[in-house]
């Protein structure tokens, strides 16, 4: 899934999710109370906890599941552990860098005719220039 | 846990770790106390309540697995078991039940 839909999609469940929130209050404060049923009910099957409409809650679940998807998309990219195959992804990025960069351009290992030709190609560019 | 020798043979990137232990750990921080909201909204009570933060966190850590680490969960992580799976479930579930009571007094005061 591509990141860019991160955002977005955690923009939305957060809105679902408060909208849920406050659906639930009003649900909440629209049911008048009754202390008499409440005293004569036991606390386990007290109304409130049951009585939360199907819709309500499946928005909360859902824009759950949205901001968890969004979160998840939008987090960092995990990195390889292994040495090697850490190496041979930053060379890969890198286009030949990485960390035996070093190690690869040392003076032993310097083409040393394709240096000349660059130079030598180089001058001939400077010369052409100045006679222009 | 790899020996010795196995270390010496493939060597570990302690920054990789360490980098994916704080992702980890940011996802979790972040959806414990998401799955608190909900979990006050719906108004759970007791063992329902971890239930639902445990399933949850296994959700989660289903999309990580499948989005974030590509179903290769060797190649990312020392011990998936303890650092993908179980990492800092029981430390982000003091946030699910500081949001879970807060929101629970809120929805239904």
């Amino acid at each position: 899934m591509p990141s860019y839909l991160s955002r977005p999609l955690t923009v939305l469940g957060l809105l679902f999710l408060s909208h849920a929130c406050y659906s639930a209050y009003e649900h909440s404060t629209s049911i008048p109370h009754q202390p008499s049923n409440l005293a004569s009910t036991p606390i386990s099957s007290s109304p409130t906890s049951t009585s939360l409409p199907l819709d309500i809650s499946l928005e909360t679940v859902m824009s759950v599941i949205m901001i968890c998807v969004g979160l998840v998309v939008g987090a960092e990219e995990l990195k390889p552990i292994t040495w090697r195959v850490w190496a041979g992804k930053v060379e890969r990025e890198s286009g030949g860098g990485g960390p035996f960069q070093g190690l690869e351009d040392r003076l032993g290992f310097v083409d040393i005719r394709a240096k000349r030709k660059e130079f030598a190609d180089w001058v001939r560019d400077q010369d052409g220039e100045n006679q222009r | 846990m790899p020996t010795e020798r196995e270390l010496a043979i493939s060597p570990i990137v302690q920054e990789s770790v360490q980098h994916n232990t704080r992702v980890i750990s940011n996802i979790r921080a972040l959806t414990a106390s998401l799955f608190g909201v909900a979990s006050g909204i719906l108004g759970l009570e007791s063992y329902s309540g971890f239930a639902f933060y445990l399933l949850g966190t296994f959700f989660v850590s289903i999309l990580i697995w499948a989005l974030l680490a590509n179903g290769k969960q060797g190649q990312y992580f020392q011990g998936p078991l303890s650092e993908l799976w179980a990492g800092d479930v029981l430390g982000g579930s003091m946030s699910f039940v500081l949001t879970w009571t807060l929101f629970y007094g809120l929805v239904r005061a």
